[in-house]
């Protein structure tokens, strides 16, 4: 299967903290990856990576084989890559319809100004999706964490992407609300939609994933099937010292 | 789009009135209070809705100033130059302003927050320098360029000159915020990053927000020179003037358009009848207690304590919850 995404040997330097150590992995189309590791380990450098929030030091991001390195951030989504907060960024002086909705609002002065953008309908749609009926005129203070997540998806989604890197999406949830967002996910993926997910919830992420990438002070150290890596000796030391 | 415009049209109305029930001195305030609410509305679309606050904006009215100021002066001038008429100067004014926007305010846009505001002040102060140091004889130095042509002659005519161009700002301005490219702008503000990462360019959306205000900044900073008749570096780069200009818009209401608008009359009328008890350096520390007041307590400004009072009545009316 071709490789959707793909990074090679990308490092990121803090100063003296080596945050992403010349890590290599790729996602192929209709897969599901999942990024494991403990606190501190470089997943969320990773993904301000992919999405250009940093620049890397070194190395390389392709995306459907084209090196995306230059692209702005605004650029990547455009061509299909979306992701989620670890913590929820509402925009919080708007009710979470509108929120949603700016992701549909056309990248032009023009087209914005003659009205374009997903239908009011469409937009119901997505959050509707995403389990936020009956909330779309609510602020998201008066949200719980739950539905805060949802609007971080629901944003996502209505970019129209092929890929969402998704980042803690079950922190901070009931049992049941991650069942409801595995349920969602499961769906998303039947449609064709492909995700790296980033969970320190590995009973949540065990049915998701068709392979896990492991990695360690931003280290690659091991790759695989779920079941298998849990019980590969070097995340065993990296996970419990 | 009648029945949300009918505010904006009772407003014209009364303004249009106004001046035959009121003295011609209280006229004249109204003339100053239309322009510093173009100001303040100029400062607001670039800060208020954007985030970026701008400390230079007298920067961009200054050279708007100059520019037509330069251009059509008339008298005593060494060495003799070509004298254009408004119709010619006002234009290039705006295009001055414009293009000293784009060129020293957006490349500054690379650094935010506080640095950004530092950087546009330092825009204003080297400015303000230039004009004095450079040159003087065709800025006219520290004196200034004395004796402009008006646009219109007396106080009424003036009133109504003002008035029609605050509304037309106004009514623009309103039409842009009430659009799609008004939500991304807010949105901006709120979180830059969400924006981007939502496939929007918010560089795009602010260089367009700044191109306003630099539009709007050249419309009231040409005028307002002409109405003075004159135009000098003390006052047109002034720390006053450029408190003026913000604290119009904090106190009635960042990120809204009858905010500053409102805030532009008050401070001009409050700031006249309590001339006699606040002056020199005074009046700076008035400012800031005033503003540091509304920016701890009452952040959403005038603007939001109005829109509170409405929804606290609609709630008494319909005995529930109402949002939005």
């Amino acid at each position: 299967m071709a490789k959707l995404l793909e990074v090679q040997g990308l490092t990121k330097k803090f100063g003296g903290l080596v945050a992403v150590n010349d890590l290599s992995f790729y996602v192929e189309e209709g897969e599901v990856l999942g990024l494991m590791g403990p606190n501190g380990s470089g997943k969320t450098t990773i993904f301000n990576l992919i999405m250009g929030d940093y620049k890397p030091d070194s190395g390389k991001i392709f995306f459907e084989g084209k090196d995306i390195g230059n692209y702005p951030t605004y650029q990547r989504v455009k061509i299909g890559i979306a992701r989620t907060y670890q913590v929820p960024r509402p925009l919080r002086e708007m009710p979470i319809i509108e929120d949603i909705r700016v992701s549909t609002i056309p990248d032009s002065i023009i087209e914005s100004f003659r009205g374009g953008g997903a239908h009011l309908k469409e937009i119901e749609k997505i959050a509707e999706d995403v389990g936020l009926k009956g909330r779309f005129s609510m602020y998201p203070h008066e949200l719980t964490m739950g539905d805060l997540r949802r609007v971080e998806l629901a944003r996502a989604l209505a970019t129209n992407p092929k890929i969402i890197l998704l980042d803690e999406i079950f922190a901070g949830l009931t049992v049941a609300e991650i069942e409801e967002i595995d349920k969602l996910l499961r769906r998303k993926m039947e449609e064709g939609l492909d995700f790296i997910v980033v969970s320190h919830d590995l009973k949540a992420l065990a049915p998701l994933v068709d392979r896990v990438v492991v990695i360690h002070f931003g280290q690659f150290i091991a790759e695989g099937p779920f079941d298998q890596i849990v019980n590969d000796e070097k995340v065993k030391a990296a996970y419990f010292g | 789009m009648i029945r949300r415009l009918r505010w904006w049209l009772i407003a014209i109305a009364v303004m249009c009135v106004l001046p035959l029930f009121i003295p011609l001195g209280v006229t004249r305030l109204l003339v100053m209070g239309s322009y510093l609410a173009i100001f303040a509305m100029s400062w607001d679309m670039m800060s208020g809705y954007t985030g970026y606050v701008s400390f230079g904006h007298p920067f961009l009215i200054g050279l708007a100033g100059y520019v037509t100021a330069f251009l059509s002066h008339q008298e005593g001038f060494q060495p003799p130059h070509i004298i254009l008429p408004l119709y010619v100067t006002i234009p290039l004014g705006v295009a001055a302003a414009v293009g000293g926007g784009m060129l020293f305010f957006l490349p500054s846009m690379r650094v935010r927050g506080p640095y950004f505001a530092l950087v546009s002040l330092a825009f204003m102060e080297i400015l303000h320098r230039l004009v004095i140091a450079i040159r003087p004889e065709f800025t006219g130095g520290d004196r200034g360029l004395p004796h402009l042509p008006s646009v219109v002659m007396g106080a009424v005519p003036n009133y109504y000159l003002a008035l029609g161009l605050m509304f037309a700002v106004a009514l623009g301005l309103w039409f842009v915020t009430r659009s799609n490219v008004g939500n991304i702008l807010k949105a901006i503000r709120m979180d830059e990053d969400v924006v981007e990462a939502s496939g929007i360019s918010t560089y795009r959306f602010k260089r367009f927000a700044f191109l306003l205000s630099a539009v709007t900044a050249g419309l009231g900073g040409t005028f307002y020179t002409h109405y003075l008749a004159s135009i000098g570096p003390r006052r047109a780069f002034s720390v006053t003037f450029l408190l003026d200009i913000i604290i119009s818009a904090v106190l009635g209401g960042m990120g809204t358009i009858t905010g500053p608008i409102f805030g532009g009359y008050f401070l001009t009328f409050i700031l006249e009848y309590l001339r006699p008890y606040l002056f020199g350096q005074w009046r700076l520390l008035a400012y800031a207690l005033a503003a540091l007041f509304i920016v701890i307590y009452r952040p959403r400004g005038f603007y939001g304590i109005a829109q509170d009072i409405v929804k606290w009545f609609r709630r008494k009316r319909i005995g529930g919850e109402v949002y939005g």
